[in-house]
């Protein structure tokens, strides 16, 4: 019987020689289990370790390891020697510059998809969304937020009318005097939707989307009108957005202010679309007028809140470089799926 | 509100630069439009007087003028009808370059040379003049640049009132604004005005009710001489857009652009009786306006009459009977003040807006009548030489003097959220001209000025505060708000899983108009009493196929897929999601939302032919999107979509391609084919298919709960049988029969091959089946899922009139 040194040895040069005969993947598995297996020729060898001398042991020991070890690493090369050939060899049949196989996946309106943004960011602060009628009465349109009939505020709004007293929306104002109607302050609502108004051209469609806002409750100032609305200015636009606010007038508002930022276009220097000022208006606002509270039975001296209103194609036209606000209505595939 | 800078300066003392008053005008909330030079350039342009003229040897029309400039002479040709010996007129020099961009160069002119050339008003940008090159005063000097003799260095700007402003539709109002900031306060041209008696006046006022017209103030100016204003008021004019038209209304424009109150210059001896009289129209009555067009009046219109008939519309516009011409000697000049609601009314309704029907119906300060009317009639003296009638009428029976107002200081500070003194918030008011009075030690009585006719209430002054203060210094500040949350709106959240399903499955979101044609229903082919022909109209619509709301959503989307068409895109999956209004008599109409989608093109859209072929879709993948929604709206079996019949409702789909989804007994909508005479009345060459759901009445049902089902341990097998059945037996039926047979262990049925022609005998098909069995708890051997299967396949036989196909 050889000794345990000569077998070893022997095996070394068995194994490394069958390796190199080795040209194939398939036949790398078998021979790993031969050999560096569990139940492998080495493993069997190094079983009977315990039979050899006790002063032999730890060279031998030593031995079984180095070759085992070199084998395996050999292995090892052979194995990723083989799986490079494989792969090129395939590589050069397929030709990966042809456009793959996709599903079709459509998308939101840009109307859509500016207005979930402006609602998710109001949401956020604990704003509810209400919806309301699109052919509102001209009490809810106008008188209730403190337009009569007659007053000049109403030229600002070219009206659309169903009957004397129907009109389609021509803001979503109207929820305002409805939600208070119907509950008590603390309130916090967002109300978006279609509004309508008798103009067409290159910046007017007869209709178009609002997102209307207000908070009510005691102790509301002017001051938290310009934290909320800067809140979402910078969630809107980016976190160093220049913001300003003027005074403007709006009949259910007082005082009023209108909301201008930073021209996205030209940075503040001055151009076509910001009319050389630096500022593009994005937002109408104020604290809600006490006429307004009185015909909803508020008490103006407990209640104070602000609201705002903010025109959603303005914004996706800012945001996405748009230049011509009727394209939103076209439905042309060749401007829907650039958003 | 336009204006210029140098005109501003004229009221107030300040050097600021143009882009600042702009900027201090903006952020007191009159919102600057537009802030430009008021003229182009005009470097090398030089005053210049004609020496001496003499014909040009080769041009009869053309003339060669000697000309001085100051510093040299030159030898200009010059084609004008007006160039002359001794005129003093416009020069551009070589090198100069004209508006438009004309640059001057010396040339030779039919072969006599022409060093610069001689220019009209409106080839220079000042005027629209252009009847001959300019006539300048003589006393002007030769040589000295255009622009700096004519005073041609000035900025328009322009700004955008707000309607409750009416105070700064002068230029006067606008320097009390500007003045509140800098902290000066203005000059106006007239510092009092004469008490007028009405003793022995060769004229009349009667005014009928103080109630339409509050104030009303007239005086006589005799023997003007009628003629072009002079230069610095017509480039006033110019300036913000008006015309010069003679010296008489040139003024009474002026001033009201000046002082914001209108006024009107009456030749007094078209007058009859020389009386006026204000009162409203009656019946019957007419007038024609300056503009040349003539009103029919009622008896809501106030009107300014003579003894016989109406003059002029009051606060709106003269009557051609009564204007000044060229013949003129004796001027009525009229400054008044009318009720603002009832010049709405009347403008209104006779369409007309005017510099001064502006003005009244936001509402005219009552005490500016008299200063505007001694403004006016100074200027006449100066200007066009008249003589002023000593006395006049000043009747000012509905002038009431402005209520104060309470301003509590507290107040201020809650409602802005910012700490001032009683003080500071004084030194606000003074600063425009506000009175105030400490009554108390946290009140002040404030009397607002009768020119800020919006200042009525406590809530008016704070932003008067606020606006003098600044926006800008105002804190930012988050509220304490309590926690509050809200109901789910489920219908909103339907819609969005809804759109976002459509979206997930290739289809593009379009969002139309609420208002259409009421021929699209025509187009559809919808019957006489569909229930979509009942509309709601809209009174004043932009166009006739925009006149009516919409009652469907497809014929906007067969809209959309035809443009999509037209432009190339053959492809097509559109969606909407929106409201649809049906009339309930004078009520607001209901409106319910719709889903409704087209969808058109190729299987396949996003991959290559050479992958993917070039196969269209069809009535199966219209079926698949519906399922596919309807799954993930988690209804289960409460929401059905089976084969429907193309009914009176559906008239323009294809029958037989058409599936009802019901919810219970009631339909909720369809998908399906269109019909070829739809997609040619939408000029559609492609076929097309639809989807049109009732999306309010789906939000009533409510989807199922998510439960987890074990994960089955053993595995399934799988049997498949082939029958050969009657061609008219629905393979659905089948399945559904195999599924309610009431076999446990039967997991799942499909059909995997539907085949009729060769082996098949005519008027049948073969439908093959794969039934899937599985136990819980035990791997399934064949003998019990033979028993089975031969049970179903008996059943089969028998329910279908089948036979078993051999393979």
């Amino acid at each position: 019987m050889p000794s345990m040194h000569e077998e070893l040895l022997r095996l070394k040069v068995v194994a490394g020689e069958e390796l190199t005969a080795i040209s194939s993947p398939d036949e790398l598995e078998p021979f790993r289990v031969k050999y560096l297996g569990r139940k492998g020729e080495f493993t069997l060898v190094l079983r009977q370790l315990g039979q050899a001398p006790p002063e032999e042991r730890p060279r031998l020991g030593q031995l079984a390891n180095e070759i085992k070890q070199e084998l395996e690493s050999a292995f090892a090369e052979r194995e990723a020697l083989l799986a490079g050939a494989e792969t090129g060899a395939n590589q050069a049949n397929i030709d990966l510059t042809l456009p793959g196989r996709s599903l079709p996946f459509g998308k939101l309106h840009p109307v859509t998809q500016v207005m979930e943004a402006v609602c998710a960011i109001f949401e956020g602060l604990g704003f509810a969304v209400a919806e309301g009628p699109d052919v509102e009465v001209d009490f809810y349109n106008f008188e209730a937020l403190n337009i009569p009939p007659h007053h000049p505020a109403r030229a600002m709004h070219d009206t659309f009318y169903i009957s004397d007293s129907l009109l389609l929306r021509t803001h979503t104002s109207p929820m305002q005097a409805r939600i208070m109607e119907q509950e008590q302050p603390p309130l916090r609502v967002i109300a978006p939707g279609k509004v309508y108004r008798c103009d067409s051209d290159i910046t007017h469609t007869p209709m178009f989307h609002q997102v209307e806002g207000f908070l009510v409750d005691r102790h509301i100032s002017f001051a938290d009108l310009k934290g909320v609305l800067s809140v979402f200015i910078t969630r809107m636009f980016a976190e160093n957005t220049p913001i300003r606010f003027r005074p403007s007038f709006f009949p259910f508002t007082e005082p009023s202010a209108e909301v201008d930022i930073g021209c996205v276009i030209c940075g503040g220097k001055g151009c076509r679309v910001c009319k050389h000022t630096g500022w593009l208006e994005i937002l109408g606002a104020g604290m809600i007028d006490p006429e307004v509270f009185k015909k909803v039975g508020y008490d103006p001296e407990e209640y104070s809140g602000f609201a705002f209103g903010l025109g959603i194609e303005r914004i996706a036209m800012l945001k996405y470089g748009i230049t011509d606000i009727r394209l939103f209505y076209e439905n042309d595939l060749r401007f829907l799926s650039q958003f | 509100m336009k204006f210029t800078l140098n005109w501003l300066r004229e009221y107030i003392d300040t050097d600021l630069e143009p882009t600042q008053i702009a900027d201090h005008l903006t952020m007191l909330g009159l919102e600057v439009d537009a802030c430009l030079p008021c003229y182009p350039e005009l470097t090398g342009v030089v005053v210049a007087r004609i020496a001496a003229v003499q014909p040009h040897p080769n041009a009869d029309k053309l003339v060669l003028c000697d000309v001085d400039a100051g510093q040299e002479r030159l030898r200009v040709v010059c084609g004008a009808p007006n160039a002359r010996a001794g005129l003093v007129t416009a020069l551009a020099l070589p090198g100069a370059v004209l508006p438009g961009g004309f640059t001057i160069k010396p040339a030779k002119i039919r072969g006599e040379q022409s060093s610069g050339m001689l220019c009209s008003a409106k080839e220079l940008g000042i005027t629209e003049d252009q009847t001959g090159i300019m006539e300048l005063a003589s006393d002007l000097k030769p040589g000295q640049t255009l622009g700096l003799a004519l005073g041609l260095v000035d900025t328009m700007i322009e700004v955008d009132l707000t309607p409750n402003r009416p105070d700064c539709a002068s230029v006067l109002g606008i320097a009390r604004e500007v003045g509140g900031v800098i902290g000066k306060r203005i000059k106006p041209p007239v510092e009092a005005s004469p008490v007028l008696t009405n003793e022995n006046l060769p004229f009349r006022v009667e005014v009928e009710s103080a109630a339409d017209c509050p104030r009303y103030a007239a005086r006589l100016v005799k023997n003007v001489k009628i003629g072009p204003s002079p230069w610095w008021l017509q480039q006033r004019l110019l300036a913000v857009g008006l015309r010069p038209i003679s010296n008489i209304v040139d003024i009474t424009n002026f001033v009201m652009l000046e002082y914001g109150q209108p006024l009107h210059a009456f030749d007094f001896r078209k007058l009859a009786g020389g009386r006026i009289v204000v009162r409203r129209a009656r019946s019957g009555e007419t007038l024609a306006t300056l503009d040349g067009s003539e009103h029919q009046l009622d008896h809501e219109m106030l009107m300014i009459c003579d003894a016989e008939k109406p003059v002029a519309l009051a606060g709106i516009m003269g009557g051609a009977n009564s204007e000044v011409d060229a013949e003129t000697c004796d001027i009525l000049l009229e400054s008044a003040c009318f009720t603002a609601i009832g010049i709405r009314r009347t403008a209104g309704r006779l369409k007309l807006s005017t510099e001064a029907s502006y003005r009244f119906e936001r509402g005219v300060d009552p005490q500016g009548v008299p200063m505007a009317m001694e403004r006016a009639v100074q200027l006449m003296v100066t200007l066009a030489g008249g003589e002023i009638v000593a006395g006049g009428v000043d009747y000012q029976d509905g002038v009431a003097a402005p209520a104060p107002i309470i301003l509590r200081g507290k107040r201020t500070c809650a409602l802005l959220g910012m700490e001032l003194s009683l003080e500071r918030i004084a030194a606000a008011l003074t600063g425009i001209d506000i009175e105030v009075e400490k009554i108390a030690a946290d009140t002040l009585r404030v009397t607002p000025p009768s020119f800020r006719v919006d200042l009525e209430r406590e809530i008016d002054l704070i932003e008067e505060v606020a606006r003098i203060v600044g926006y800008n210094l105002l804190p930012t500040t988050l509220p304490l708000v309590p926690m509050i949350f809200s109901e789910p709106d489920t219908l909103r959240e339907l819609r969005k899983k809804v759109a976002e399903t459509f979206v997930a499955l290739g289809f593009y979101e379009a969002i139309n108009y609420s208002f259409v044609s009421p021929q699209q229903h025509d187009l559809l082919g919808l019957a006489a009493g569909d229930s979509r022909r009942e509309t709601v109209h809209l009174l004043n619509p932009l166009a006739e196929d925009q006149s009516v709301l919409r009652t469907t959503l497809l014929p906007g989307l067969l809209e959309n897929l035809r443009r999509n068409v037209n432009h190339q895109s053959h492809d097509v999956r559109l969606f909407e999601i929106g409201k649809v209004f049906h009339p309930q008599g004078n009520e607001q109409p209901e409106e319910p939302f719709r889903l409704a989608a087209v969808f058109s093109g190729r299987r396949h859209p996003k991959a290559p032919v050479f992958h993917a072929g070039e196969t269209l879709v069809d009535i199966f993948d219209v079926k698949g999107v519906m399922t596919q929604v309807l799954d993930r709206l988690r209804l289960g079996a409460a929401i059905t979509c089976q084969a429907g019949v193309a009914g009176e409702e559906l008239p323009f789909a294809e029958p037989g391609s058409v599936l009802a989804v019901r919810g219970g007994e009631k339909i909720l909508g369809w998908c399906g084919a269109f019909n070829q005479k739809t997609l040619k009345a939408f000029a559609l060459k492609q076929q097309a298919f639809f989807v049109d759901l009732d999306l309010a009445a789906l939000s009533g049902f409510s989807p199922q709960a998510k439960t987890f089902a074990v994960l089955p341990r053993f595995p399934f097998v799988k049997w498949d049988l082939a029958l050969i059945v009657p061609e008219g037996v629905a393979a659905g039926e089948m399945l559904a029969a195999i599924h309610g047979c009431g076999e446990k262990l039967i997991e799942r049925a499909e059909i995997f091959d539907v085949f009729q022609g060769k082996n098949i005998e005519a008027g049948k098909k073969s439908i093959a089946i794969s039934i899937t069995y599985r136990a819980l708890e035990r791997t399934l051997d064949d003998e019990t899922v033979g028993k089975i299967q031969q049970k179903i396949i008996e059943m089969l036989i028998s329910s279908f009139n089948g036979q078993l196909r051999e393979a």
